[in-house]
């Protein structure tokens, strides 16, 4: 297989995993759109020096995170402090499954920078494990933090839908 | 009320979301910043070295006839002056090409922290000495074409010089200098957090 080959069949297997993430990152469409393109490239840049220690998922994964969190670079997010309540919601009527999903994004791009792509990978129902080799934060650390966000992802998701 | 289940499933979903686009269609304009970085510092560095073959060129196929050795010696000094910030903005490419985009996200956002922490040093140093080289250099060359001209015509000339890199120094410089460092720390300051948040065990 050659690497062009071997690009289409990445990319056909991950660019809607990775997109979702680029999604809950930034909650814009065309700019998840950017950052998923901008994630392939650096794939196909990247592919000679992959080596068969890691999985492809992980290492490419690795690099949406990485992306994502260099965008955020720029851009500061508004990161909801749940404890403090100084959260407000906009009120709109959620109806169909679509918003929802929209909805759903809005919330994980609530979170801190950190907080979403763990939560996107765990929503992508990859293993603890790989996240851990993802995120490079060990499994008992990375448990802790996913019921923490599990919970607050919940609580931002129920506020929006509440109104 | 729905429970963290109903979200997996429903982020599960395909959706119009889920849409991406065709492989093939990889290879537009990029938003990326290092990519756009390199190719600043890479642009940088052929325009100087450039006009660094440019000068020498002149120097050696201009038929000015130059009376005095050290106006030579002066654009040869243009040229390395030239060269030499160009090889520094390669080795910036270079530092910025070493960013290792598969590291984990903690190392990776270290290697950005090395770079802007660097890159606030060299601001420090490298304009200032630039600048001086440089003015030095338009100095030992001056000295012979302004050799013989009217005392007016050099006065008006080196009045006019000497406010513009008074001006583009100490105003436009010293803007641009704290705008740099601002956004360098606002960068650094940034990356911390984000390494704060990765190494929380909460």
């Amino acid at each position: 297989m050659n690497q062009q080959e071997q690009f289409t069949e990445l990319y056909n297997q991950y660019a809607t995993g990775i997109k979702k993430l680029c999604l809950g990152y930034t909650n814009d469409e065309a700019l998840a759109k950017d950052l998923l393109q901008e994630t392939f490239i650096s794939v196909w840049n990247n592919m000679k020096n992959f080596r068969a220690e890691a999985k492809w998922s992980t290492w490419i994964y690795r690099i949406a995170v990485n992306t994502c969190l260099g965008y955020l670079r720029k851009k500061k997010p508004v990161i909801v402090d749940m404890e403090h309540n100084d959260f407000i919601p906009p009120a709109e009527v959620q109806t169909t499954i679509e918003e929802d999903v929209q909805l759903l994004y809005k919330s994980i791009s609530c979170l801190a920078e950190t907080d979403r792509f763990i939560i996107s990978l765990v929503l992508e129902d990859l293993p603890y494990e790989e996240i851990a080799a993802i995120s490079g934060i060990t499994e008992n650390n990375l448990r802790v933090k996913i019921y923490r966000i599990k919970k607050q992802l919940t609580e931002i998701y129920n506020s929006y839908e509440r109104l | 009320m729905k429970d963290f289940d109903s979200l997996k499933s429903m982020y599960q979903q395909p959706s119009s979301s889920g849409v991406v686009m065709q492989a093939d269609t990889i290879d537009k304009i990029s938003l990326n910043t290092k990519r756009k970085m390199k190719k600043q510092q890479l642009g940088g560095t052929i325009m100087l070295t450039l006009t660094a073959i440019f000068i020498a060129a002149l120097a050696i196929f201009g038929n000015f006839n130059f009376s005095k050795w050290y106006t030579y010696a002066a654009m040869g000094l243009i040229c390395l002056i030239c060269l030499a910030q160009a090889a520094f903005m390669y080795s910036i490419y270079r530092k910025l090409d070493s960013i290792n985009d598969t590291d984990t996200p903690a190392v990776h956002l270290q290697q950005w922290e090395q770079y802007y922490e660097m890159r606030k040093q060299q601001n420090k140093w490298n304009m200032p000495l630039y600048y001086i080289l440089l003015n030095v250099a338009m100095g030992i060359y001056l000295l012979e074409i302004f050799t013989g001209r009217p005392a007016l015509y050099v006065g008006i000339f080196l009045a006019v010089y000497a406010a513009w890199m008074i001006y583009a120094y100490f105003y436009l410089g010293k803007r641009t200098k704290a705008k740099e460092e601002k956004r360098l720390n606002d960068i650094i300051s940034d990356l911390k957090s984000i390494e704060l948040q990765l190494n929380d065990p909460q």
